[in-house]
């Protein structure tokens, strides 16, 4: 075997910490080698990658030495963000860009784009396509195709699907067990469900960036299954095994026959511009239930939590606790919303005072005011994070902060939109468990999601979108299965 | 998108980029140095020409656009007119003192503001920044480090004010609009300007290093995927000036509007 | 050390200009509708036109990136159809080269409000030389041109020099400006 790619004793430091995150590091990759590399966050995973491919220090001017180094010839890295990737606008044009490095003459670069986007199994009519108008998993093997351009030896993948849905995500690492059979493959990721098959070594990183585990993959994961639950890893059966340890009952429909429901839409629609985006019949959610809203990307979901909101101009019925919507002075009183992306929540300087934000706002006295925030820091596990600036905190803190903050009232209706997107196991489960008790104390929650698993073990109703229109309200069923080929499909 | 406008490409698209924006400039300069509003009158009219009816683009679009045009009127003359030095008294109420020379002055100022106001617009709008920037690296020997930076940047920009929108929203439900005075609207712009610029740096720096992992360098000879020349067209645009400029100081002069053939001070 | 701005700089300085070249442009309608009155009002608000600089070079810290993030805002208004067209980018220019002076003057070792505000005022001073030619502003009666310097002045102190490094020290408490200031020489030492 030869190696392809490897480092001795490598140390790096991020500038302005006090502490190196590698310390005498040595790692190497043999030749059609398949990789995954395992670790929390903060751990240094993507980091490695990069030193792996000399964009650190090269591209990253992050502090390094080693005392050897072999970096491959060629080499491919794909990203996390499927925004973050590309620099032109046009599909045709971003694979010209990588060409143009390679100096490929320009009469040959229609011929390899069609060749390149073939082997990604994406097809336009025309090549010359607004990148902006793919859907995320388009994008990614977009950006994979432009990878394969580079004819790569290795390829580094740090966590491609973090940002993507089932459906595309399953449709990315298809085409990279395509296209990566004969190649050296280095994966980052902790939504290993679709990896394990793929992969043969695994390695096993602590949060000190220091190796824990490295060896064949069915070896690590029998002997440090604990360490993949402890760091909130998505091993195949970690829904299963967490149900059974925590041995809880799946939430029943809640009988709902007499009760007055907290929301009630009839007749409702919304629009964006002058466009109708939203179209309701009849919906009910009752207090204690949780409420799922399913559908394909663009059916509307995120739109339907929006004017629930009154965000957007609607016309129809919309009662809160039998009370015409318009006839509330204050929405926010009743209804809480938490937003995909937490930043865009985040108005204060610190974790404490975000969550003391609103009630500043509703006047309340100073007193009351600290003892609600410790109690909801307490709750929320950041109280060691009360000075901490919002934007510094983990995605799964921030998650919690946004939760936190948007609840602090506690408003009877919580709307959730994909609340454990790009989320570990970890921090699913803990924002999961801290809605479940909401809702066993008769809030209502209602979510956007498409995680399958969320539906089957914690929601009570489904509302099934389609095509801007609320097609469906039913029980949330027990088996999962029945609610596949309705949403995959 | 709401950036995503169609058009039909006409001749004005067709020109070389930089060729374009050179003349530009060009032009530019040389409107600096027209002192005679007649002569100015006639060359914007030239211009306005190009405006009204070789961009490609739909009557409606170019009307609403070109409603600052009014604007740029006003702003780039009033103060001229009311405060501009002048003899020729016309009315005076406390500090306002409008002159024959200040009046004309500003007429000069609000044309000329309008004429520049032409020219770019119709450079913005038949112009695709990727292919300046193309034309701006073999024509201009523009470094690809930069040319490239610019062509990525502004793909981000949609990206941005859709994110702006969602921002909007979060931003409504967290209260934030509803707090007055000074700190209210100090923290309203903090809670936009913050998370638009954070989260934009943070992608800038990822694309940037996304590049860099394509193999992207700066030596110069790179293989081109858009070959920017020189056509018939180019002629046309250069014919089309060397008719309108000497046509608009001929016309100024045997036609003219106003007596006054150099609105500068003192000459 | 490789010398010069890297790919990272340009990029993240061209990104923050063009948002600013976006705000530049919605500016131009603000500043039209202010200036009618004549007075000189608009001057105040003027200074926004010299933020992207003094923001840039706050943020990067790097030689040159203040004339890049001038030029970049000024070229971005431009190609989103601002108002002014061409002239926008000779004042961008001579804006940047301004603003960058200063920078150089104090060999790029300062980053606090006094030295942004005299940035701005560097800047202020450099669109004025330009508006003798653009606008004529030789021919305003002298009380009137003297409010204008001093307005557009004042405007770009409060805008440019101590807004922008109220901004930069809210973003820099985001942590994000980390990912672009350069490591320093006891960082490299660190690694033994």
């Amino acid at each position: 075997m030869t190696t392809i790619a490897s480092m001795t004793n490598m140390r790096l430091k991020f500038p302005g910490v006090e502490s190196l995150l590698f310390e005498d590091f040595s790692l190497s990759f043999e030749k059609g080698e398949k990789v995954l590399i395992l670790g929390p966050s903060g751990s240094g995973k993507s980091t490695l990658l990069q030193v792996l491919t000399g964009l650190i220090p090269s591209a990253v001017a992050v502090p390094m030495k080693a005392d050897a180094l072999t970096i491959p010839e060629s080499w491919g890295f794909l990203f996390q963000d499927p925004d973050a990737q590309f620099c032109m606008p046009y599909v045709d044009e971003e694979i010209a860009f990588v060409l143009e490095n390679l100096q490929i003459p320009r009469e040959e670069m229609e011929q390899y784009i069609d060749h390149y986007l073939h082997q990604v199994g994406l097809r336009f009519d025309d090549n010359h396509t607004k990148i902006q108008t793919l859907s995320g998993g388009m994008k990614q093997r977009l950006a994979i195709a432009s990878v394969l351009a580079l004819e790569p030896e290795l390829l580094c993948l740090d966590e491609p699907t973090a940002m993507l849905d089932p459906e595309g995500t399953k449709l990315v690492w298809d085409t990279i067990k395509n296209v990566g059979n004969d190649k050296t493959v280095v994966i980052v990721e902790h939504k290993i469900e679709q990896v394990v098959d793929f992969v043969d070594r695994v390695i096993l990183l602590d949060e000190n960036g220091t190796i824990i585990a490295d060896g064949p993959k069915q070896q690590v994961f029998d002997q440090y299954k604990h360490v993949l639950i402890e760091q909130g890893i998505w091993y195949p059966g970690v829904w299963e095994d967490y149900m059974q340890d925590k041995s809880r009952h799946i939430p029943q429909s809640v009988n709902t026959e007499d009760a007055k429901p907290a929301v009630h839409l009839s007749d409702f629609s919304a629009f964006r511009g002058k466009v109708k985006a939203l179209q309701v019949e009849e919906a009910r959610a009752h207090p204690g239930e949780w409420v799922t809203i399913l559908g394909e990307n663009g059916a509307g979901k995120s739109t339907l939590l929006l004017a629930m909101m009154n965000l957007l101009k609607t016309t129809g019925t919309y009662k809160i606790f039998e009370q015409d919507y318009k006839r509330i002075k204050h929405l926010a009183e009743y209804v809480s919303f938490v937003f995909q992306n937490p930043e865009f929540q985040f108005v204060t300087n610190s974790v404490y005072e975000e969550i003391a934000f609103s009630l500043h706002l509703a006047k309340w006295e100073q007193e009351k005011i600290a003892r609600r925030v410790d109690e909801m820091l307490k709750l929320y596990y950041l109280e060691d994070y009360r000075h901490t600036h919002p934007y510094q905190l983990s995605m799964g803190q921030k998650r919690r902060l946004s939760v936190a903050a948007s609840i602090v009232k506690e408003q009877p209706i919580i709307l959730l939109d994909e609340p454990t997107f790009g989320q570990d196991a970890k921090n699913t489960f803990a924002i999961l468990e801290q809605l479940e008790q909401l809702r066993a104390q008769g809030t209502t929650i209602i979510m956007v999601t498409h995680d399958l698993n969320i539906v089957k073990n914690f929601a009570t109703k489904v509302w099934r979108m389609e095509d801007g229109e609320l097609v469906m309200e039913s029980p949330a069923p027990n088996d999962i299965e029945t609610l596949q080929p309705a949403v995959i499909s | 998108m709401a950036m995503d406008f169609s058009y039909k490409e006409t001749w004005l698209h067709k020109i070389n980029p930089s060729l374009k924006l050179l003349i530009m400039v060009l032009l530019f300069i040389h409107l600096l140095m027209i002192h005679n509003t007649n002569i100015l009158i006639n060359y914007m009219i030239g211009m306005l020409a190009l405006y009204l009816f070789f961009t490609g683009h739909p009557w409606k679009r170019l009307l609403v656009i070109s409603i600052p045009f009014l604007l740029i009127f006003l702003t780039s003359s009033t103060s001229m007119i009311f405060f501009g030095k002048g003899e020729i008294t016309w009315a005076k109420w406390g500090l306002v003192h409008i002159t024959e020379e200040s009046f004309f002055r500003g007429l000069h100022l609000g044309f000329r503001g309008i004429s520049f106001a032409i020219l770019g617009i119709v450079f913005a709008l038949t112009t695709r920044p990727v292919y300046l920037f193309y034309s701006l690296m073999q024509q201009f020997k523009l470094k690809p480090k930069y040319a490239y930076s610019f062509m990525a940047a502004i793909r981000l920009i949609p990206l941005m004010i859709e994110e702006m929108q969602t921002l909007h929203y979060a931003l409504q439900v967290r209260g934030v609009q509803g707090e007055r005075g000074v700190n209210g609207f100090y923290r309203k712009i903090k809670s936009y300007s913050i998370p638009l610029l954070s989260q934009s740096i943070r992608r800038a720096y990822r694309i940037a290093v996304a590049m860099e992992a394509k193999r992207f360098s700066n030596h110069g000879n790179r293989t081109y995927f858009y070959r920017l020349g020189f056509s018939k067209f180019d002629v046309i645009f250069l014919c089309y000036l060397l008719v309108i400029i000497p046509l608009s100081y001929v016309t100024a002069t045997h036609f003219p509007y106003f007596s006054i053939t150099d609105v500068r001070f003192g000459s | 050390m490789e010398k010069g701005l890297k790919l990272t700089d340009i990029l993240v300085t061209i990104i923050i200009a063009l948002i600013f070249g976006v705000i530049y442009k919605l500016w131009g309608p603000l500043y039209g509708v202010v200036a009618t009155l004549g007075l000189h009002l608009e001057q105040l608000i003027y200074g926004m036109w010299f933020i992207a600089a003094v923001v840039a070079y706050l943020i990067i810290r790097k030689p040159g990136v203040a004339l890049l993030a001038e030029i970049a805002a000024a070229q971005g208004e431009f190609i989103f159809g601002g108002e002014w067209g061409v002239a926008t980018l000779i004042f961008g220019i001579g804006q940047g080269l301004a603003a960058e002076l200063i920078f150089a003057a104090f060999r790029y070792k300062r980053y606090d409000m006094l030295i942004a505000s005299l940035a701005g005022v560097a800047a202020a001073v450099a669109s004025i030389g330009i508006d003798f030619y653009y606008g004529y502003i030789g021919d305003l009666a002298l009380w009137n041109l003297l409010i204008l310097f001093g307005t557009r002045i004042a405007g770009a102190i409060l805008i440019s020099g101590i807004f922008a490094h109220l901004l930069v020290q809210a973003l820099e408490k985001t942590g994000v400006t980390n990912l672009v200031r350069p490591a320093t020489k006891e960082d490299y030492q660190a690694l033994g």
